[in-house]
């Protein structure tokens, strides 16, 4: 006979008891996890928009020096993604090879709240992953992080895009002159 | 005449490499492609010694061998185009917007989301575009 057995049958699905979930997720690998994935996704863009304006926009030149690839980065690639150039190019001040990138609305945080469990998650690591994607195609190998740095006056924190260059880059530049 | 265009990646690996003609060997014309890959590091490495700006696209005449002419291109990624033809006379703006043109279906066959940067590019579409490509390039320094 159809129905008969262990498992009880219910006439009405909705009346199905819902299974509790019997494991703990942990959430800090989870962040780690969702964060190199996101920067993964966005180096494959990355590489692709380089190519892509190189053939587009800038003619004949390719981007050889440091400052060069970051003004770069910093207008026509930001055009291309986001309508307009980010808001500003900063070097860093403890070390030479960190430069930061700062925008006050990013446009992936703009509309995406974070929930609370989720600590310091910050989805501008899909962009992190895109520059990183830029830089590392053009020859410029770097480790790209996204921070949200909080201001004074302003409601939401500021994000910043930090940049730090492999020592190759650096002694190359320092052989450029 | 052309007789074969080669796609050559980062690492030097060949990402895709077209003959023209059915007379020559293929070995041959893949041993001459990678010779010409020394020419453009030697390029890209010095640059003092070389003179012209090191930052330009279009490597032009990398050297003449015995009846072919190689022609160099590099892209922002360090992804070389190699060009080899027995034309003689063939003018430096036809050079130029043949890799122009290549540049375009190169672009257009890397955005695709499943190709893999570093693999060989097997896209259909771009070899029809490169044929379409090397055939007018025989008509425009004929007419």
């Amino acid at each position: 006979m159809i129905g008969v057995g262990k498992i009880k049958q219910y006439s009405n699905v909705l009346d199905k008891p819902v299974s509790k979930g019997k494991q703990e997720v942990s959430l800090m690998d989870n962040i780690a996890e969702l964060e190199r994935r996101l920067e993964d996704a966005g180096y494959t863009v990355g590489a692709r928009v380089l190519e892509l304006l190189c053939h587009r926009e800038k003619g004949n030149r390719r981007e050889t020096r440091l400052l060069g690839i970051l003004s770069f980065v910093h207008s026509t690639v930001w055009k291309v993604l986001f309508g307009k150039v980010a808001d500003s190019l900063e070097k860093g001040t403890e070390h030479e090879d960190e430069y930061m990138i700062s925008e006050r609305e990013l446009l992936v945080n703009r509309f995406i709240s974070i929930p609370k469990d989720m600590g310091t998650f910050n989805c501008g690591a899909f962009v992190a992953g895109i520059v990183r994607g830029v830089l590392d195609s053009a020859g410029f190998p770097a480790v790209v992080t996204a921070h949200f740095v909080p201001i004074e006056g302003l409601l939401r924190p500021r994000t910043t895009i930090l940049i730090k260059f492999a020592e190759e880059v650096l002694r190359r530049e320092a052989r450029l002159g | 005449m052309i007789v074969c265009v080669a796609v050559v990646g980062q690492q030097n690996n060949p990402l895709y490499i077209q003959s023209f003609t059915e007379a020559d060997d293929a070995l041959k014309l893949h041993h001459i492609v990678h010779c010409s890959l020394d020419v453009v590091d030697e390029r890209v490495n010095n640059p003092k010694k070389s003179g012209p700006m090191l930052n330009e696209t279009f490597l032009g005449l990398l050297y003449p061998t015995e009846n072919y002419k190689v022609y160099g291109f590099l892209t922002n990624t360090k992804v070389k185009f190699i060009l080899v033809t027995t034309d003689l006379d063939v003018r430096d703006a036809d050079v130029r917007n043949f890799f122009r043109k290549f540049h375009a279906a190169y672009v257009d066959a890397v955005s695709n989301p499943f190709h893999v940067p570093g693999k060989k590019i097997t896209s259909k579409t771009f070899a029809e575009r490169v044929s379409n490509i090397v055939k007018s390039f025989g008509m425009g320094s004929t007419g």
